[in-house]
């Protein structure tokens, strides 16, 4: 489907850019690659890149600022590496317009499937009323949730953090991304409202909510929502 | 000698006084002798007067001594050598006792004053060894810097009757320590100029020394191993009168003893800091050998796979492939995991372990955990027992998410594959309790306090690999948490790790979510 896309990496990691090299070209993929934040920031206007790769960890640059200056003048989606220690860099990242993240180490199968989503994203399937899943269909003309074919009764808020979780499916949505389109930008921080709501939402649609098939949490960071296969 | 006529002449207050007396004391001894001289050969009634002449000089010291010998003459050649009530003298020979009498006054004078000299300065010398013995042991018996000299300060003002503070600078900048009475602390600028002057020359200086002698305040460097660590700072009053040499030296004794309670204490802490690196030492090479081995052993698993596929990657079948790569993948798991908690304990370690504590769902860290170790515990089917509408936990959700990969994680290690294990949650009271119970064999009763400890294994275990750093972990961030952690085996069933975590306060989050519902 994205074959042929074009991806950027920026990562001062020789090793790490060198497999990713290796792994993306074979799914197809041409890449770019730039050590350092500078590097990254002039190959992105050389090379236009369907999507970026950024490492937070850069020698020159700090990888926000690499993302508001991306930011500054394009949309291209952008996946944000880092180490577990840096999650707060991750969270202000993702705010700042990052697309995705992924915590080093990773496998190679979860970077493609962020990749494909992301690249999907910007390609467009939005306008689509109906949004599928197995099992479970999100009708937003008609506000109706089937799960299994059945109709299932949501609270107001608990319809609302469904559809923006399932309108991102595939991709993370920060605690504060969420809490802003449901609650609105006052309650940005009440990130205990979500956690009452996203149990409440996950007893509903999950077979068993400690082993959520939909919702994921990322630790830390929000929720993804996955088609659930 | 020049200096010990110092210390007589400042403790006369008022000198008038001293002399009111002996002229007293010499009429007194006048109206006793008058009536008896009769009596006796008059020659005898000088010894008398000798009388106030020695009391002038043990009370007051020469000057009333010496006045007391005159006065002695004028009235023994006035009131009894004849001719009487007149100072003329009709006998040569009582010229000759004035002179005697003048020079035994002037004699017994000047030794009784140096004896009551010497009595004065013992008592001083006395009162100071005492006040410096006092301070000397309070200092001793007292830990922290601050008391000490707040200690210093007051001791010492009382010792010299003045305003005493220590102070200390950098740069521009000077601030003080201790002072006693609390008022008398930082002065004007131009006492921080001296102040600055002192800490980076090391030299005394104000009233009473060759520099910045007009200050009214003398200060003394303070220094602890040839450096100027602090400025003593002593206001005698207004006087300007010099300073006696028994205060002077006095002070510097007291800013010796000083630096001597700031050096001990330097020395304490750094004998505590050697203890503390033994310790860590014998804990860090504890560490070594253990972290040695358990990257060593994913690592060479590793390495053996990826050297195979590389040497024979041809002649292995698809089956044989997926297996050495699971090896890979396996290994480096576990060498992601290990790193995790070593970053974890080195941050409990050091201190630097910051929560990031908020409201979660504990069924939420549950499935998150599970998630993040779903290969390690594959073969053995997790129960999940979280009732629904529980409480949040107030937690670091990526803490509490290692504490149970670490419990998992042993569960799986050391019960039989295949057998069960259950992951539940229940409020009991203000604490949520959060337990993971496995079927492996249990832990002996006296083993279920130590397997805590950092690098404790249970002795039969020894056999499965593993660092001993796990659970220590566990407890750590628990504790951190505020909570609690332990190990318990209902019915002599396997074991069950159990952890608590404080509560959401009732009405503390639900309500708020309900609140909501309406916006």
């Amino acid at each position: 489907m994205a074959e042929g896309a074009r991806i950027l990496v920026i990562d001062d990691d020789h090793q790490i850019r060198r497999m990713l090299r290796v792994a993306l070209s074979g799914y197809g993929y041409s890449l770019s690659e730039a050590a350092t934040g500078k590097e990254g920031l002039n190959e992105a206007t050389l090379f236009h890149p369907d999507l970026v790769i950024l490492d937070l960890g850069l020698p020159d640059l700090d990888g926000m600022e690499v993302i508001n200056r991306l930011r500054e003048w394009t949309q291209v989606p952008i996946i944000v590496l880092s180490v577990r220690e840096r999650e707060t860099d991750k969270i202000n990242g993702l705010d700042a317009g990052a697309d995705d993240y992924l915590t080093k180490p990773f496998s190679m199968g979860e970077l493609l499937a962020r990749i494909r989503v992301a690249i999907r994203h910007v390609a467009g399937n939005a306008d689509e009323p109906v949004l599928t899943f197995p099992d479970l269909i999100v009708d937003l003309a008609r506000r109706l949730v089937l799960l299994k074919g059945e109709e299932l009764k949501l609270t107001p808020t608990e319809y609302e953090i469904l559809k923006a979780l399932a309108l991102h499916a595939g991709r993370v949505v920060t605690h504060r991304q969420l809490l802003r389109v449901v609650w609105g930008p006052n309650f940005q921080e009440e990130t205990h409202y979500l956690r009452v709501y996203i149990g409440q939402l996950r007893r509903k649609i999950e077979e068993d909510p400690a082993r959520p098939r939909y919702i994921l949490t990322e630790a830390g960071v929000g929720y993804r929502f996955t088609s659930g296969e | 000698m020049a200096n010990s006529r110092a210390p007589s002449a400042s403790i006369c207050p008022a000198p008038v006084k001293p002399y009111a007396w002996t002229l007293l004391a010499v009429v007194l001894v006048t109206l006793i002798g008058k009536p008896i001289s009769s009596l006796f050969d008059i020659a005898n009634v000088t010894l008398l007067y000798l009388l106030p002449v020695l009391m002038a000089a043990v009370r007051w010291g020469r000057g009333p001594s010496l006045f007391a010998s005159f006065l002695g003459v004028l009235a023994f050649d006035f009131f009894f050598v004849p001719p009487v009530f007149s100072f003329a003298v009709s006998d040569i020979k009582y010229i000759f006792t004035f002179a005697v009498f003048l020079l035994v006054g002037l004699v017994t004078g000047t030794m009784a004053t140096r004896i009551r000299d010497e009595l004065e300065k013992t008592k001083q010398r006395e009162k100071r060894t005492f006040a410096l013995y006092a301070l000397s042991e309070k200092i001793a018996s007292k830990a922290d810097l601050g008391e000490i000299l707040a200690t210093f300060a007051r001791t010492m003002a009382e010792a010299v009757d003045g305003q005493v503070s220590i102070l200390a600078g950098e740069g521009d900048y000077v601030g003080e320590l201790a002072s006693y009475p609390a008022s008398a602390g930082v002065g004007d600028e131009k006492q921080k100029a001296v102040v600055r002057w002192v800490l980076e020359h090391g030299q005394g200086a104000g009233r009473g020394t060759d520099i910045l002698r007009e200050a009214s305040e003398l200060i003394f460097p303070i220094k602890a191993d040839k450096k100027t660590v602090a400025a003593l700072c002593v206001n005698l009053g207004p006087e300007r009168r010099p300073l006696p040499m028994e205060k002077r030296q006095l002070i510097e004794a007291f800013a010796n003893l000083a630096a001597v309670a700031i050096i001990r204490l330097r020395l304490a802490e750094e004998a505590e800091q050697v203890q503390r690196l033994a310790e860590s030492e014998k804990l860090h090479k504890a560490l070594l050998d253990s972290i040695s081995h358990d990257l060593r052993t994913p690592l060479a698993s590793i390495t053996g796979a990826v050297t195979s596929l590389l040497a024979e990657g041809g002649s292995y079948d698809q089956e044989a492939k997926g297996i050495l790569l699971d090896t890979i993948k396996e290994g480096a798991f576990r060498l992601n995991h290990f790193v995790a908690n070593l970053l974890d304990m080195a941050r409990l370690q050091s201190g630097s372990l910051k929560l990031r504590a908020e409201w979660h769902d504990i069924q939420d860290i549950v499935g998150v955990a599970l998630r993040e170790i779903h290969d390690v515990v594959e073969g053995h089917p997790v129960l999940v027992n979280i009732g629904p509408d529980l409480p949040l936990v107030k937690a670091d959700f990526g803490l509490i998410e290692h504490v149970l990969i670490n419990l998992l994680e042993n569960a799986a290690k050391y019960a039989p594959g295949g057998s069960e294990i259950v992951v539940s949650a229940r409020p009991v009271e203000s604490m949520m309790l959060i337990s993971v119970a496995d079927r492996g064999p249990v832990i002996p009763a006296d083993e279920g306090e130590h397997i805590f400890d950092k690098f404790y294994r249970v002795q039969r275990s020894k056999s499965i690999s593993g660092s001993g750093l796990g659970l220590s972990i566990c407890r750590g961030i628990v504790e951190a948490h505020g909570g609690m952690i332990w190990v318990d085996s209902p019915l002599e069933r396997g074991n069950r790790f159990t952890f608590s975590l404080p509560l959401a306060r009732q009405g503390q989050s639900e309500t708020a979510g309900e609140g909501l519902e309406g916006i």
